[in-house]
């Protein structure tokens, strides 16, 4: 370290650090501890590749219109998840379609299940009001993990 | 960057499966994020938000990161870049057309250098403290509190006659000092230096 520091120099820059720490709010450390809950899942992670909120910003700075659904679709190497969100329901589809089920996970660590049917499609219900990411497991194997949602 | 040996064994640790190292590096690095997200000027729920992401991108790259020692730099950068689309995307919702203020957008990456080195000098100097003997944090902290206690309130509490006081705080710092958790910061340390104290306080 600075071994050239005086005392009253490095116990200056001790009480710094010590505050610099003591400034961040409790809820903000627990929230990263509770991250490793998800390390090494085994699922597969799909991606973000399309969200219609990014061509409705364009669109209502052209034409200050809103679009009524919310279309958003993740991809992994083996599938996509197509979700539409309108106001009342979230709605989706796994394509290819397979039967499984689907987990809701929220960032408080709450998961929930649903059916997905022979064609693949969903009901999430109620729509979370915070962030959530979507397991999809099936019967074949399949084990996909979307990123986090915010609806 | 300077190549902490004590970061690249919790990182190795975290990526194993250790939960106790991923603790300590979400307590050596939550203030490195947190004050990122002050710069950004965020609200208390765009801090949560952009912190849940920044861990949890984290968590996914555990055993991925190329140079663990390096990961001060991807925390800064990432939690920057988390912060850059919390702005941008209120910008756009709030202000349709209307362009976006650059003020707010814009926090260069001299500032953000900067708070690298910020929290690492800090989480080195707190590691240090950490491992020295109950008495020295006893009195180190009494010394530090604010108001610091006097060395009257000091002989009373810790039982230290009050002649001993001063040369005990100074085999204490000296400790301190010479602690293995400060082996190697001084890279780039002038440059905090001369600015003197913590930016933005």
């Amino acid at each position: 370290m600075r071994n050239d520091w005086d005392d009253e120099r490095l116990l200056v820059a001790l009480g710094e650090a010590i505050k610099a720490s003591e400034a961040v709010p409790s809820w903000f450390v627990e929230t990263g501890k509770n991250a490793f809950a998800w390390h090494n899942i085994d699922a597969e992670l799909a991606q973000l590749t399309y969200d219609s909120n990014e061509d409705k910003r364009e669109a209502a700075v052209m034409r200050s219109e809103r679009a009524s659904i919310r279309a958003l679709t993740f991809t992994s190497a083996h599938l996509s998840l197509e979700l539409e969100v309108t106001e009342n329901s979230l709605l989706g589809q796994i394509i290819p379609p397979r039967a499984g089920t689907l987990e809701i996970h929220t960032r408080t660590g709450q998961i929930s299940t649903t059916e997905v049917d022979e064609i693949g499609c969903f009901a999430v219900d109620p729509i979370p009001d915070s962030p959530f990411r979507l397991r999809c497991r099936s019967a074949d194997g399949t084990d996909v993990l979307t990123g986090w949602i915010t609806i | 960057m300077r190549d902490d040996p004590q970061v690249v064994a919790l990182v190795t640790r975290a990526s194993g499966g250790d939960q106790d190292a991923w603790y300590e590096l979400v307590d050596r690095y939550a203030p490195l994020v947190y004050t990122i997200c002050i710069r950004y000027r965020l609200s208390n729920h765009d801090i949560e938000d952009v912190g849940q992401n920044v861990w949890l991108l984290l968590v996914e790259q555990l055993g991925k990161l190329r140079e663990p020692a390096a990961l001060p730099g991807w925390l800064a950068t990432t939690t920057a870049r988390e912060c850059l689309r919390v702005v941008t995307a209120a910008n756009k919702s709030e202000r349709l057309g209307t362009g976006l203020d650059d003020s707010v957008l814009f926090v260069d990456d001299t500032a953000i250098d900067e708070e690298i080195l910020m929290a690492e000098r800090n989480a080195a100097l707190r590691a240090a403290f950490a491992e020295l003997p109950p008495r020295c944090q006893q009195l180190l902290s009494m010394l530090l509190s604010d108001p610091p206690h006097s060395y009257a309130e000091i002989h009373v509490e810790l039982g230290i006659p009050v002649g001993s006081i001063g040369p005990q705080r100074a085999r204490c710092l000296d400790r301190l000092r010479r602690s293995s958790a400060f082996a190697g910061l001084g890279e780039g340390e002038a440059k905090i230096d001369a600015r003197g104290g913590e930016p933005g306080a």
